[in-house]
């Protein structure tokens, strides 16, 4: 949820050409007058219309500036969805930054095929709706000027191409590298990790090899770099599209890195009978449907059954998070084939993605986001406080701020899956008791209801959290 | 770019571009130049890639009777600096 206060949007500071407001719960994009200059060609076109029609972009409908509270440098204000929750590229599964790779080459051939093209490449231009992916920097597209070379390459290359290359070609996923270095994965050091038989596919020779060949030989001899010949460089119009086509189809056939989950079986290897988790499903079921929550995080979200429970019985979205690749790319995948408004994300809840970027405002971390309508916590808690050393009433404590309402669910000690967790490791957790769980819950919440849903002794605890905290 | 000086300077890059091994980092240099030679270099092939693409679909549809030539063709046959 994007749940700003009132005021220009954090990370909308670097394109002078316009800004994003949030406005009495309303999202408004501003155009300044420099802005409009580039932009009313594209506005005038139609450009955005069929752009959206065809999901690619967000759509814009113009109102009247009052309407935003009239912000100063405005020459046009537009009126914009607002977006259930804001993810970063490092969050996103495989799958995920794929088709946002995709959509990116997509809404570029098409501008251009009108006389439109992108000014960059950011792969924070694009955002979810479930794992649907859409456009939302609609001031980045401009006139086509005949002849001028694709100035976003280079940062493609960095926020879509190459962390899909490290995992696809090298089997390493990309999230915490992308997440330490948000402008993505330079195309220089990715080139010192591809091994040398793969170097022999003329698109990854040439994107990645390449250009990492081509950007040291300008460093180390930058002193004969003529730099006002490479200003006029041209690249002809159908070059460019080959190069968008040639990207497009390369991309179109990357993979994920086979066998990288232990969770993805988890459905089918877990301590609950059949008939226990059909129970455990309806109590989840019956709780959101009377909750209808606008937006419901599940954490720990597994390949999303809980998450599809969830929106089947009326939660409007469900934005899952997960530290398993393997369980998250499952869950894409049934977010993509059952169209549900399911956004599952990569996490580590011992370590969250924290505010980065320009003064440490521009990507909101997580804790600033996961302002959640419900929150689910299923199977999930023994986890932190036994695999991870997370103090019990500290645990609690996190996942009460996530949202006013929530199923918490407690998994007992002598449950074979707690069992696995202490197999190998001495058991310095005497204070992991329902009893400990349940009063920790109290310090800030009712207890509405506390089930028992298995014969292991696992409960589900649904809190509603008291008003007002310092 | 002049076309003699810049296709020198270019050929020049190139070749550095295959021998050297490290260099070091050069902060008032942009570091997009390696994209922009690149271009340089796929816009000859990929342009050529484009052209052989339609030739080929005309190719193919004058051996396929029931077909038109439309010059369109499907992805899979497209590789301009594909795979």
């Amino acid at each position: 949820m994007i749940s700003d206060r009132d005021g220009i949007d954090s990370g909308s500071f670097r394109d002078p050409s316009g800004r994003i407001l949030h406005h009495e719960g309303r999202v408004f994009r501003l155009v300044s007058e420099t802005g409009w200059k580039e932009f009313s060609a594209v506005w005038s076109s139609g450009l955005i219309d069929d752009l959206a029609a065809d999901g690619l972009v967000l759509p814009l409908t113009e109102v009247d500036a009052a309407v935003a509270g009239n912000p100063a440098d405005t020459v046009r204000v537009y009126e914009i969805e607002k977006l259930p929750f804001v993810s970063w590229p490092y969050e996103w599964t495989f799958s995920a930054l794929k088709a946002a790779a995709l959509l990116h080459l997509d809404l570029h051939l098409k501008a251009l095929a009108k006389g439109f093209t992108l000014s960059d490449a950011s792969a924070y231009n694009v955002q979810f709706r479930g794992s649907r992916p859409v456009f939302i920097d609609h001031l980045s597209l401009r006139l086509y000027v005949e002849g001028e070379i694709w100035t976003g390459h280079r940062q493609f290359c960095q926020q879509f191409l190459n962390p899909l290359v490290l995992a696809s070609v090298v089997g390493v996923m990309p999230n915490a590298w992308y997440r330490g270095s948000q402008e993505g994965l330079p195309t220089t050091d990715l080139a010192r990790l591809i091994p040398w038989w793969r170097k022999f596919s003329w698109s990854l020779f040439m994107h990645v090899v390449m250009q990492a060949r081509l950007d040291r030989a300008a460093i180390a001899g930058s002193g004969a770099v003529d730099t006002t010949a490479m200003a006029r460089a041209r690249l002809p119009k159908s070059s460019m599209i080959g190069m968008l086509q040639g990207l497009r189809s390369w991309i179109a056939g990357l993979k994920p890195p086979a066998g990288m989950t232990v969770w993805r079986d988890y459905a089918g290897k877990n301590s609950y009978s059949d008939a226990e988790a059909t129970a455990k499903k309806q109590l989840v079921a019956e709780i959101v449907s009377e909750l209808k929550p606008g937006l419901v995080l599940d954490l720990g979200c597994n390949s999303g059954d809980y998450s599809a429970v969830a929106l089947q019985a009326g939660a409007g979205n469900v934005v899952g998070f997960d530290v398993d690749f393997g369980a998250l790319e499952a869950a894409n995948a049934r977010s993509q084939a059952d169209n549900l408004n399911f956004l599952p994300l990569w996490f580590d809840a011992a370590n969250p993605v924290p505010d980065q970027g320009w003064a440490q405002q521009e990507r909101r971390g997580f804790a600033a986001r996961a302002e959640g309508d419900v929150v689910l916590a299923l199977a999930f808690v023994h986890h932190l406080a036994i695999g991870r050393n997370i103090p019990l009433p500290r645990l609690v404590d996190w996942l009460i701020d996530r949202a006013p309402h929530g199923i918490i669910e407690f998994v007992p000690k002598e449950d074979a899956m707690v069992q696995s967790l202490l197999a190998l490791r001495e058991d310095i957790f005497p204070n992991y008791t329902p009893d400990a769980f349940l009063d920790a819950v109290k310090m800030r919440a009712t207890v509405v209801s506390d089930t028992q849903v298995s014969q292991s002794g696992r409960r589900l605890v649904r809190f509603a959290r008291l008003p007002g905290r310092g | 770019m002049t076309m003699k000086s810049g296709l020198m300077q270019f050929v020049l890059l190139i070749v550095v571009a295959l021998v050297v091994q490290s260099g070091p980092a050069h902060a008032y240099l942009d570091p997009g130049t390696g994209s922009i030679m690149l271009q340089m270099l796929l816009g000859g092939v990929a342009g050529g890639a484009v052209v052989m693409k339609l030739y080929w679909a005309r190719i193919k549809a004058w051996f396929s009777p029931g077909d038109t030539p439309t010059g369109k063709t499907s992805d899979d046959e497209t590789k301009p600096g594909g795979r």
